[in-house]
């Protein structure tokens, strides 16, 4: 019966071809618009670490003097260079990482190739493993480089590509700000989007190119890049006891229960500073996981959500003009279903084929609707904006566009299919 | 086959209520052909829409084939309708979008029916009405005689018991319209009821039993010898 | 033409009817709501910059390494830079408008006082208000015995004796009195003199909200393009380019172990501030045009589905001395009445979005403007979506009332 009916829609949509085109073109508008808008929205608020995420937390303290009347209820948002390196030195969780942003003026050996910047993050040895960079060749450097403020960088395939030609340049040197570095490692091409462990670099973008030692970058007074919010004038915010937060620490930590336990050690670290007398406020924490940190930091800018809610309005729009035209097209056929009703058809088989031929209108505009969507990523990848690059139709995307034209024409279809099969079927058996 | 018992119909709107039908009674037996006759107005196409399943009643009884349909549910009316009844109207009311082998498709196809089994009988159907060559046709491309044998095969199609047919002739010219009741009575000669609503009477005078509906009440007419009525037997 | 047989005709087709006054009312309210959206976008991509934009070229550069030399090898390239034919003056800032990196500071009118107000603070060289075509409305400039470094700020050696503020800023700060000779706090414990006042001077970036975009201040402080990143130049509106393109030859001349990482005329710089602000309105104006079309669309649709339903009703009338002008006018009409409903509709729903819009994107409230848009661009298109199907319904012959059905 299935087929047939399919077969009675297909008859049906090709004899009336204005109304079907507007149809058709009406749930391909909106299910373009609204794909389009969402798959953006969807690109944005992707996991960045898929698998890791519940498990990796941002770690905020209190630091700041009482006297000054700031808002009480958030600390800041980055660690102050000292109690940084006091919580990875206590290593209470799993694993642990401090980092900040970087410029790296990179002077190439190569003649052809002018001295360059280079977007650099300066960190310890954890953050690969626990970020999971993969390694094309080489190796993460270890805690004692971080120690002794080794002189190591690892690099990403495109900058060793760029300066080498190849990826095999493990234990060779690169010339930054003025100093010669050993390449350990070369990073396989890695997008961490949105940018979560900073949010202050970038949120959408890239990434960066050049990675080496915190305590190197401290002790080359490497350029840096990010915020820094200092409560006191202060010359040299990077110093060690400098009354500035400019330093992300992230911790990783398996279960709920060393969650809890990394809480508690967060506040009795904050106890104790303020009875050494470096924190005045009463300890105020947050440990939150990316999920909750990329909700708290509201990456997904507005106008991307603006922007779904303005397509899902268009979408409604290009419903109701299709049930409007089902209507019409249901019941100009009041005379076929007059027939088809005297010769046996309950309503229940009318509906079901009227139901099947919104169906396939649906899977019609849900095609075309696909191509408008391919489309329109492609006007948003032209705009300028940082996170247009990366928004793609891939595989879940294609068939929920699909399934939306599907589900929401026959839901269009409901009412003009109730409509039209209750044509009665005695009012229609006179001569036309 | 058809029985009614003081069937009346009342179509009310906001401000008027007009009574259709008033008790009409009527009994229709096995193999029988009866013509109704009346006034415009009277009653009959009422009467035919009640007898088809097509339209609810207001009181009285009807019983089609010892099935009282009073209580029905539309799938109910819509299945009986499919299995018992064949409808010839005057207007043919052939889907324009189909061609025929699908006309005569569409009543079958709300039976269930194997394409298998539909085919045969599609095809016995209009090779009946002497039209199985032209199957791939649409209607637009039939005369009006021909488009009322494609009508008539649809009907019977389903092997109904009773036809049920409004001015089958209407709107055909004497040569057509003799075809179509000769098919109409060779029909019921293999035993279809037959029950005809007509203004002809050249077509009533060939039924055998002649109902006439005046006022929404029916009552059997006295046959008077007729030049006609002869040919009937043949 | 009587508006009685169109309500009576309407009332009976209930259902179509009330599809069409939906469509445009929903389809009003998201127009009117866009429209908004984009009118607010384009304002916002016209705001003043309050320098002499079409005159500006910034080139950004940085060192590599340490440059214990600096403040000298900043006054070789001012001097250097000012020597391309066309350049008018130089000077090193660090920051211009709309160049997004910015310097902020909080500043207040008394010490310690836990509400400041955040503003950005403009410094670099000497000629700098001179450079961006800033004029002293009020008080003066510095005088040039009030430059200090920023080394010997940031070491305690020096202190900046006075500042320049916006009128924006003023006006904020001292309400209710003249703000030249007023002390204000920006740095540290002891405060800078207020000696001037400019008219407008934009922020790099609006980041601390809008009524903070107009707060800005300008410092006495010298420091070395290492500090700054940006040389600003101010050059004949007509030889910007040939400007731009001598810029990094005469740069590299004197040093070529730097990275000059952009030169770029303002016009550039305020392109790239407001793209995402120019790629919204496109889009919205896009998606508003699509609306409209869709809409257009289902009138179409159901307008033919009358037409073709009325037919017989059309050519009886066209046989009782209708003219072809009289069906037309009945089939704008009707679509007029169903318009206007759909309209008032969409009025009082745009006024919901609105509220919604304004609760959850801190968007501002529609002004009363919008709404004859949206309305004058839904009659509009509903009387050119129906026009096909009338002007199909006046060809219908009245010969069609004699046939029999």
């Amino acid at each position: 019966m299935f087929a047939y009916y399919l077969h009675l829609a297909l008859r049906s949509l090709g004899r009336n071809r204005v109304i079907t085109a507007l149809m058709v073109l009406a749930i391909a508008f909106g299910v373009g618009a609204s794909m389009t808008t969402l798959t953006v929205l969807r690109t944005l608020s992707a996991d960045p670490v898929p698998g890791k995420s519940h498990r990796l937390f941002n770690v905020q303290l209190d630091p700041r003097p009482a006297s000054r009347s700031m808002p009480s209820t958030e600390p800041p948002e980055q660690l102050t260079r000292t109690d940084a390196e006091a919580l990875i030195r206590a290593a209470k969780a799993e694993r642990q990482v401090m980092m900040s942003g970087g410029n790296a003026a990179i002077e190439p050996t190569r003649a052809d190739l002018a001295p360059f910047f280079a977007d650099a993050r300066w960190t310890t040895a954890d953050f690969f493993v626990m970020f999971g960079a993969p390694f094309a060749a080489g190796t993460p450097w270890t805690a004692v480089d971080d120690e002794r403020a080794a002189r190591v960088v690892v690099i990403t395939r495109e900058l060793a590509e760029k300066l080498f030609g190849t990826i095999e340049i493990i234990g060779r040197s690169l010339r930054v700000d003025g100093t010669e570095m050993r390449i350990v490692g070369v990073l396989d091409t890695w997008r961490v989007n949105p940018h979560f462990y900073d949010l202050n670099t970038t949120v959408y973008g890239t990434g960066e190119q050049l990675f080496a030692p915190f305590s190197t970058s401290r002790e080359l007074k490497l350029s840096r890049s990010g915020t820094t919010d200092c409560w006191e004038n202060a010359p040299e915010p990077e110093a060690l006891g400098a009354p500035c937060t400019w330093v992300q620490l992230w911790v990783e930590l398996g279960s709920m229960s060393a969650v809890a336990n990394y809480q508690d050690f967060l506040t009795s670290y904050s106890q104790d500073q303020r009875r050494a007398g470096r924190f005045e406020r009463e300890p105020t924490i947050r440990l939150r996981s990316v999920v909750d940190w990329l909700a708290f930091k509201q990456v997904v800018p507005s106008d991307v959500r603006l922007q779904t809610w303005i397509a899902l309005g268009f979408l409604i729009v290009c419903l109701i003009n299709t049930i409007g035209l089902l209507l019409t097209k249901f019941l100009r056929r009041a005379s076929e279903v007059g027939v088809r009703r005297a010769l046996g058809a309950s309503k229940r088989e009318i509906f079901t084929q009227l139901l099947i031929e919104a169906a396939v209108v649906g899977l019609a505009g849900g095609l075309v609707g696909l191509l408008f969507t391919w489309i329109g990523l492609g006007m948003i990848r032209s705009q300028p904006t940082t996170y247009a690059a990366l928004a793609r139709l891939d595989l879940p995307m294609l068939g929920i566009t699909i399934a939306l034209a599907v589900v929401s024409s026959i839901l269009a279809g409901v009412f003009p299919a109730w409509r039209g099969c209750q044509v009665s079927p005695s009012i229609q058996l006179k001569s036309p | 086959m058809l029985q009614m018992k003081e069937v009346s119909k009342v179509f009310r709107t906001a401000t008027v209520e007009t009574r259709a039908l008033r008790a009409l009674s009527l009994e229709v037996d096995e193999g029988q052909f009866v013509a109704i006759t009346g006034p415009s107005g009277s009653g009959k196409t009422t009467f035919l829409n009640i007898a088809g399943l097509l339209e609810e009643f207001s009181s009285g009884t009807y019983m089609l084939d010892g099935v009282n349909v009073a209580n029905l549910d539309d799938r109910a009316r819509s299945r009986l309708r499919n299995e018992k009844i064949g409808f010839v109207f005057q207007g043919f009311n052939l889907i324009p979008d189909l061609n025929l082998f699908d006309n005569v498709d569409v009543p079958l196809r709300y039976r269930g029916m194997t394409s298998g089994d539909r085919r045969k009988r599609i095809e016995a159907a209009l090779d009946r009405v002497g039209l199985a060559k032209r199957m791939r046709h649409f209607p637009a491309e039939l005369s009006g005689g021909q488009q009322q044998r494609v009508a008539i095969a649809r009907a019977i199609a389903g092997d109904p018991k009773l036809l049920l047919a409004d001015e089958p002739t209407g709107n055909l010219d004497s040569e057509m319209a003799r075809e179509v009741m000769n098919l109409l009575e060779e029909l019921n000669s293999q035993g279809t009821v037959l029950v005809i609503v007509t203004h002809d009477p050249a077509i009533a005078s060939r039924a055998p039993r002649n109902v006439h509906i005046v006022d929404g009440v029916a009552a059997d007419v006295e046959r008077k010898p007729a030049a006609g009525a002869t040919t009937t037997a043949s | 033409m009587h508006l009685h047989p169109i309500l009576s005709t309407l009332r009976r087709h209930r259902t179509a009817s009330a599809l069409i006054v939906l469509e445009i009312a929903v389809t009003c309210a998201i127009v009117s709501n866009t429209v908004f959206l984009v009118q607010e976008r384009l304002s916002r991509m016209n705001n003043s910059s309050g320098v002499v934009e079409d005159e500006l070229i910034v080139v950004q550069l940085t060192g590599i390494g340490e440059k214990p030399d600096a403040a000298a090898a900043t006054e070789v390239d001012l001097s250097a830079l000012r020597s391309i034919p066309g350049v008018r003056h130089v000077a090193t800032s660090n920051m211009v408008p709309f160049g997004n990196s910015s310097w902020n500071t909080s500043i207040s009118t008394i010490p310690d006082d836990p509400n400041t107000v955040n503003s950005a603070m403009y410094f670099g060289s000497q000629d700098l208000l001179e450079v961006m075509g800033l004029q002293v409305t009020a008080g003066r400039d510095f005088a040039p015995e009030e430059y200090v470094t920023l080394d010997d700020v940031q070491s305690k050696k020096a202190q900046a004796p006075a500042v320049i503020i916006t009128r924006g800023l003023a006006n904020r700060l001292f309400p209710d009195k003249p703000p030249i000779g007023q002390p204000l706090y920006v740095l540290g414990k002891n405060p800078q003199t207020v000696v001037g006042v400019i008219e407008h001077l934009a922020r790099p970036n609006e980041g601390t909200g809008r009524e903070n975009a107009a707060y800005a201040i300008v410092l006495p402080l010298l420091a070395p393009y290492t500090v700054t990143g940006n040389y600003v130049l101010r050059a004949d509106a007509k030889q910007a380019s040939q400007v731009l393109t001598s810029v990094d030859t005469t740069l590299n001349r004197i040093d070529r172990g730097r990275v000059i990482m952009g030169r770029k005329p303002f016009a550039e710089i305020r392109r790239e501030y407001f793209s995402q602000d120019r790629s919204l309105a496109l889009l919205l104006t896009g998606v508003s045009i699509a609306l409209l079309v869709v809409t257009a669309m289902g009138i179409v649709g159901l307008a033919s589905f009358w037409v073709q339903q009325r037919t017989r009703q059309i050519g009886i009338r066209r046989a009782l001395g209708a003219s072809r002008g009289d069906i037309l006018r009945y089939f704008l009409l009707e679509n007029f009445i169903l318009a206007t409903i759909g309209i008032v509709l969409g009025m009082a729903l745009s006024y919901g979005i609105n509220l919604w819009l304004m609760k959850a994107y801190q968007v501002a409230r529609l002004p009363g403007t919008v709404l004859p848009i949206g309305a004058a661009l839904l009659w509009l298109v509903g009387q050119l979506a129906v026009l096909g199907p009338a002007l199909r319904a006046t060809k219908i012959s009245p010969a069609i009332a004699t046939r029999a059905t």
